[in-house]
């Protein structure tokens, strides 16, 4: 596991970690427009290699975190450090530390990909063997050889977005900056980009936000949760999933055993509610969520009793909170 | 020699402040525009200082237009005191200010980047412009019987002097930028002075300020005496100047080496090489070229240009015939003269004038806006590139396609001048052209400054346009005006007239003003300066910008 061990507030205390241990690293980084507090004391700490899910609504602070990370904005108090090198300073060469990718990607719409990349390059210092080597890699990674030579102004929202990732990995930084790369995309285009995400796994260390929480639950391996500026929640995905885990089986049973002579559902629930390790029943329509005590108990009687009553099942499971349900559970909370 | 040696200093009169700015970011990245407000402060400062002393001047403490008997150190105590006084205050006003605004730029390296910015364009204007404009008022008078000029006794032998200066030895060029070389560093110490009152800790360190006062008062005072018993021995008067500052650079090296030693002091951060920013900047104004060709705007400026440049003669010769033409029109055409390539060159350069000053705007107000409105600026921002080069990559393709519109134009003008009137004398035409862009290149960087202070593009083009009409009409000020980049019309209008072969008119040299003069260097220096001072405000400004 690449990510943070823990679940822990980490607005509550300066973290641990140290520019040159950290991939990101944030101390009191705080951002005020005016009167609105748009970023409160920051402290994080992201590891090396991980696939860092930055969770938050709409307006929680995401961007201008990620603005702060990439040295767009300056903050109003605080540092930041990516890839050792921090970016709330004016050291151009600490923009050498990461890739950025914007919530909505933009580009000289008259250059074709190949010549965008090439530019980049450019700026990166990259010798021309070299520029010429990681374009070919970069098209390559984004699925973009066809189209290279085409101006991007003919481009869908997918290739825009892959694009955006491919320039981003120019250089190969050890750090990528992705704010909401899948937020504006087709089923198709996230598809295509969560793929891209997955590919560069184990290659870089990156920091995704997004409101789309599915995505961030496919992808990352660690999760933080930002609400109004805040930092709320720092954890493993599946420390935090098996955390928030519910204690519940669905059965969803076929609706041709229902209702038949004896009503074998009407005996099979009274006798679950005589068990010792049944905590609740619910029922709605053919579905029933049984919520247990003692799960290890329920898991090794459930079935039985299913056969023995004579119920016909479509579906059964022990049921897992998505992150959605621990996202809203969350920032209500809060 | 002693030309190309006072060219060469009046340049870096100009780009010097500039170049120690530059190497200051290097070693520990004061804001630039930090420099910008150390260039607000002197010139506030001199709004308050030149009518100051012509105040004193007309109630008699200060002599005026004519010596009327105040004794030398009375004179010297007063401007050394105005100069102090107006400067180091400002200087203060600005530190205030600044404390309000940022907190945190109260690092000794923003006291010397504060400093080099008033140091800066006192030395652009005061050494550049003004050194510039005396040269070309002087050359005209090398070789000239100077009795001859009408001139009084004591105006002659002071005209002699310098053109004994001026024709001397050529290293005797360099004076005066080692003149503004002393004087920068003494308004770093200056600086450091109110930074120290402003900003320092105990309770009596408000001292430095009426200190500095004293100090700047000090040197002002040697330098009226110098003037007045040392004035044949410029070089002494420059090692009087650098002895009274000897107390000023040791307290100085004090400080800084205080500085370097303390706990707050920031450590000196690895900082890319100079040529690999030099080779951003190369990609960025290729990159630049190659977005004016593919937009088609580098098209649409050759087209403009050449167009004007082809028509300029063709109007000229075909105007009689037009008017002819028109019913009633054939006595107004007897009245005028028969055109000749002079006209050609006067349509020329009025046309130029009027398109190009608009295509400059027009051109060059959404260079940065629109980038920022497209949301291009921060992903190529978000990468290793400086954003010096960003704007200056900007002005420097637009610069080149500029120089390329010039030469369309020029061929253009040239070649139907040839077929429609006479062949031009191609040293004067080509000079003619150069300061047509050279005229043409202070609206482009205006035009940039607009675009850069500007949130949308309509709003960049306003600012560009009361940036540039404001330009325009600074040129209208009586004894100043000419110095300004609007006088390089009249220099390129008397380089046409040469061009077509006619001869200059007589000018009595002792009397002409300075845009009757057959060489305006002032107004190119201040050609120069307005570019600099763009480009540096412009990167400032945008340093300061978040995206």
């Amino acid at each position: 596991m690449n990510g943070a061990t823990a679940i822990k507030t980490a607005g509550a205390a300066p973290v641990r970690g140290s520019p040159e241990t950290s991939a990101i690293l944030c101390q009191g980084l705080s951002k005020t427009y005016g009167k609105i507090q748009a970023l409160a004391e920051l402290e994080l700490s992201v590891p090396y290699g991980s696939v860092f899910g930055f969770l938050g609504r709409n307006g929680a602070g995401k961007t201008t975190t990620m603005r702060l990370l990439a040295g767009l904005a300056h903050p109003s108090a605080g540092h930041a450090w990516v890839g050792g090198w921090e970016t709330t300073g004016v050291n151009r060469l600490a923009r050498t530390r990461f890739g950025y990718l914007p919530q909505d990607p933009a580009f000289y719409s008259w250059m074709s990909a190949r010549e965008y990349l090439d530019y980049i390059g450019r700026i990166q210092g990259l010798s021309g063997m070299e520029r010429k080597r990681q374009i070919g890699e970069m098209l390559e990674l984004s699925d973009l050889q066809e189209a290279s030579r085409r101006r991007i102004g003919g481009y869908s929202g997918g290739m825009v977005q892959r694009l955006g990732i491919a320039q981003a990995l120019m250089g190969h930084p050890p750090v990528l900056l992705l704010d909401e790369p899948t937020s504006s995309l087709d089923p198709a285009g996230r598809h295509e980009v969560l793929e891209m995400i997955s590919k560069i796994r184990g290659n870089a260390t990156v920091f995704f936000s997004s409101h789309i929480l599915n995505d961030i639950e496919r992808v990352c391996d660690t999760v933080a949760v930002l609400h109004k500026g805040r930092l709320i929640l720092v954890s493993g995905r599946e420390e935090l999933l098996e955390k928030y885990a519910v204690n519940a089986a669905e059965l969803e049973l076929s609706a041709a055993g229902q209702g038949s002579a004896g009503d074998p559902l009407a005996t099979f629930l009274d006798a679950l509610k005589q068990r010792a390790w049944v905590a609740n029943i619910k029922r709605e329509g053919s579905v029933l969520r049984i919520m247990a005590h003692n799960v290890p108990l329920a898991k090794k009687e459930l079935l039985p009793m299913i056969v023995e009553h004579g119920l016909e099942v479509d579906r059964y499971e022990w049921v897992r909170p998505s992150l959605e349900d621990i996202f809203l559970q969350l920032s209500s909370e809060e | 020699m002693a030309a190309w040696i006072y060219g060469l200093s009046i340049l870096l009169m100009i780009l010097l402040p500039v170049f120690l700015a530059a190497g200051l970011r290097r070693i520990a990245q004061p804001a630039w525009i930090l420099f910008g407000v150390g260039c607000l402060t002197f010139t506030l400062s001199q709004v308050v200082h030149l009518p100051l002393n012509n105040w004193l001047a007309t109630i008699g403490l200060l002599p005026g237009k004519v010596y009327s008997g105040q004794p030398l150190w009375q004179t010297a105590l007063i401007v050394g005191l105005t100069a102090g006084l107006c400067e180091e205050l400002l200087r203060a006003a600005g530190y205030a200010v600044i404390q309000k605004i940022k907190p945190g730029w109260t690092r000794l390296t923003d006291a010397v980047m504060l400093g080099l910015g008033h140091g800066g364009i006192e030395s652009m204007v005061v050494g550049g412009v003004l050194t510039a404009a005396t040269v070309s008022a002087l050359l005209p008078l090398v070789g000239i019987d100077l009795n001859t000029l009408g001139l009084k006794p004591d105006q002659i032998v002071a005209l002699r002097l310098q053109l004994e200066t001026l024709t001397g030895i050529p290293l005797l060029g360099a004076l005066p930028l080692l003149e503004r070389i002393i004087a920068i560093s003494a308004h770093l110490i200056f600086s450091l002075m109110v930074w120290k009152a402003i900003s320092g800790r105990g309770s009596l360190h408000w001292l430095y300020l009426p200190l500095a006062i004293l100090y700047h008062a000090a040197v002002d005072f040697a330098a009226v005496y110098g003037m007045h018993y040392l004035a044949d021995k410029p070089l002494l008067i420059e090692i009087i100047f650098l002895g009274i500052m000897i107390p000023g650079y040791l307290w100085a090296f004090l400080q800084i080496r205080g500085y370097a030693k303390a706990d707050g002091a920031p450590s000196r951060v690895p900082n890319s090489s100079i040529r690999s920013e030099l080779a951003i900047f190369a990609a960025a104004v290729m990159k630049e070229i190659r977005q004016q060709w593919k937009t088609r705007r580098a098209l649409v400026l050759g087209a403009v240009f050449l167009f004007f440049g082809m028509g300029s003669p063709l109007l000229s010769k075909l105007t009689p015939e037009l008017l002819r033409s028109i019913q009633g029109g054939d006595l107004i055409a007897k009245l005028m003269p028969q055109p000749g390539a002079a006209d050609a060159m006067n349509q020329y350069i009025k046309n130029l004038y009027q398109f190009g000053f608009l295509l400059a705007i027009l051109l060059g107000m959404g260079a940065v806006v629109g980038e920022k409105e497209t949301r291009v600026a921060p992903m190529i921002l978000s990468k290793p590139m400086p954003r010096w080069a960003f704007i200056a990559g900007k002005f420097a393709a637009q610069g080149l396609m500029y120089l390329g519109a010039f030469i369309l134009a020029g061929i253009g003008a040239y070649y139907y001048t040839w077929i429609l009137f006479r062949p031009l004398e191609p040293g004067n035409f080509i000079l003619m052209n150069a300061l047509l862009l050279m005229w043409t290149l202070p609206f482009v960087a205006l035009s940039l400054l607009g675009s850069v202070l500007g949130k949308t593009t309509a709003g960049a083009g306003g600012i560009a346009v009361g940036l540039c009409i404001g330009l325009t009409l600074a040129g209208s000020i009586p004894q100043y005006g000419a110095l300004l980049p609007g006088g390089l019309l009249g220099w390129a209008a008397q380089a046409g007239q040469a061009a077509a072969g006619i001869q200059p008119a007589a000018v009595n040299l002792a009397s002409a003003s300075i845009a009757q003069m057959p060489v305006n260097s002032g107004a190119l220096a201040s050609a120069v300066v307005m570019i600099v001072l763009s480009l540096v405000l412009s990167i400032g400004f945008f340093e300061q910008q978040e995206l």
